[in-house]
């Protein structure tokens, strides 16, 4: 049996541990109800853009417009996010797992990757994939400005024709203990041409073509918006969850050790007692 | 007082709403508009530049940069990247902004892009400045 001083020790250090993982859940639920406040935000936006941007794809000449217009995808595109930083669970590894899966499935070689969010670029640059960029260190002061920035970073290499076909691939945050993994058909931009279409007749101005031309940057904006509020609300939830059961995992270990720091002292003092009783006998005698 | 019409002004980060205002002026991707209560059904690509709602006597202004406007009966919707009310913006920092900005374009040399770049940091900048400095 292990000796007292080592269980107490042990008590000592699984109790700091705790801590620091109950305080890491409280602070990723803090960052959890911002991240659900931003989503909460960004929703009617989002959804007026798309709103205009389907009442009018209808009528426009897809082929008018490189980012409408279907090519062959023969350079394949791959956006993965993950986060900088460990600690969350599985929701890393299960995305990136996925994500490795769907890449090898379209050719190691072929396939280029952007990254975001460290994890995801340390991992793929380590097994040789082709990482042509990645963004790292914004999760904290995510900001619109850096959907904008990654998504005009994305256009403008799909433009240049290094890509014919981009998917993203990220964390969708389903609730509190959910993430689902989603693959999205990022560019060139197809929409499920669903509802029956708004029947308000506008008037266009500039035009019609203009209007279209300046509303599907916006629209690309927005969405990697999307992806990142998200994949940072499914982050904190990921990271809350799997802290809480680390802080409980850490109590019943307490508990268990403590049981044992019990007994182990329990078994000290009936060696004592014996001792001294059988010392005391023998004097007797 | 004449007819009013419900005014929203929607960013990916923010939701204003005006309520029921009188007049909406809003930076045109040719020129400046005015739009009072009772317009055509329309869709207006916005540019960069500052939007101007009256309500009444008040009259509330906001750094606006590239979106939509969508007028239909029921009111219209402002859909912009970013706006910043005319009060909280930071004169400061515009100034800041807006001296980086220059001096990135003084310092361009070949790269097209980032020219590209500068040149809307600085038609923002300039944007804000002027904004702000009316209030």
């Amino acid at each position: 049996m292990a000796n007292l001083k080592d269980i107490r020790k042990r008590i000592g250090t699984i109790e700091s541990i705790k801590q620091v993982t109950r305080a890491m859940k409280l602070v990723a639920a803090a960052k959890l109800r911002r991240a659900q406040a931003n989503m909460e935000q960004a929703r009617p936006y989002a959804g007026r853009i798309n709103g205009i941007l389907n009442h009018l794809l209808p009528d426009i000449d897809r082929t008018s417009l490189p980012l409408l217009s279907m090519r062959p995808a023969k350079q394949k595109a791959f956006v993965v996010l993950t986060s900088d930083r460990g600690l969350c669970g599985s929701f890393n590894t299960n995305i990136l797992k996925q994500a490795r899966t769907i890449i090898d499935a379209a050719g190691k070689d072929q396939a280029k990757l952007i990254c975001i969010g460290r994890k995801g670029y340390e991992f793929f640059d380590k097994r040789g994939y082709n990482v042509v960029e990645h963004y790292a260190d914004f999760w904290n002061e995510l900001d619109f400005s850096n959907a904008t920035q990654m998504a005009r970073a994305i256009t403008d290499r799909y433009l240049s024709g290094e890509f014919d076909d981009v998917r993203v691939i990220f964390n969708e945050f389903k609730n509190v203990a959910q993430q689902e993994i989603v693959e999205y058909h990022y560019l060139p931009l197809v929409l499920e041409e669903d509802e029956e279409a708004v029947t308000t007749d506008y008037l266009f101005e500039p035009s019609k073509d203009d209007v279209v031309q300046s509303l599907v940057p916006r629209h690309l904006n927005i969405q990697m918006w999307r992806f990142l509020l998200e994949s940072n609300a499914a982050e904190q939830a990921a990271r809350m969850t799997s802290m809480e059961a680390a802080t409980e995992n850490a109590g019943d270990l307490i508990d268990s050790l403590r049981l044992e720091y019990n007994k182990a002292r329990q078994a000290a003092i009936t060696t004592e007692i014996l001792e001294v009783v059988s010392g005391a006998e023998a004097l007797v005698e | 007082m004449a007819a009013q019409f419900h005014l929203e002004i929607i960013t990916p980060t923010k939701v204003y709403d005006e309520g029921e205002v009188d007049y909406l002026r809003a930076p045109g991707v040719d020129g400046a508009f005015g739009v009072m209560a009772g317009h055509t059904d329309s869709i207006m690509a916005l540019t960069v530049g500052e939007i101007k709602v009256v309500k009444g006597s008040v009259e509330t202004t906001y750094a606006a940069t590239k979106g939509y406007a969508e007028i239909t009966a029921d009111g219209v919707q402002l859909l912009v990247e970013s706006a910043e009310p005319g009060a909280d913006i930071d004169l400061a920092r515009a100034q800041a902004a807006y001296d980086r900005a220059k001096q990135n374009l003084a310092q361009k040399q070949d790269e097209m892009i980032d020219e590209l770049r500068a040149l809307r940091a600085l038609e923002r900048s300039m944007n804000r400045l002027k904004v702000g400095e009316k209030k």
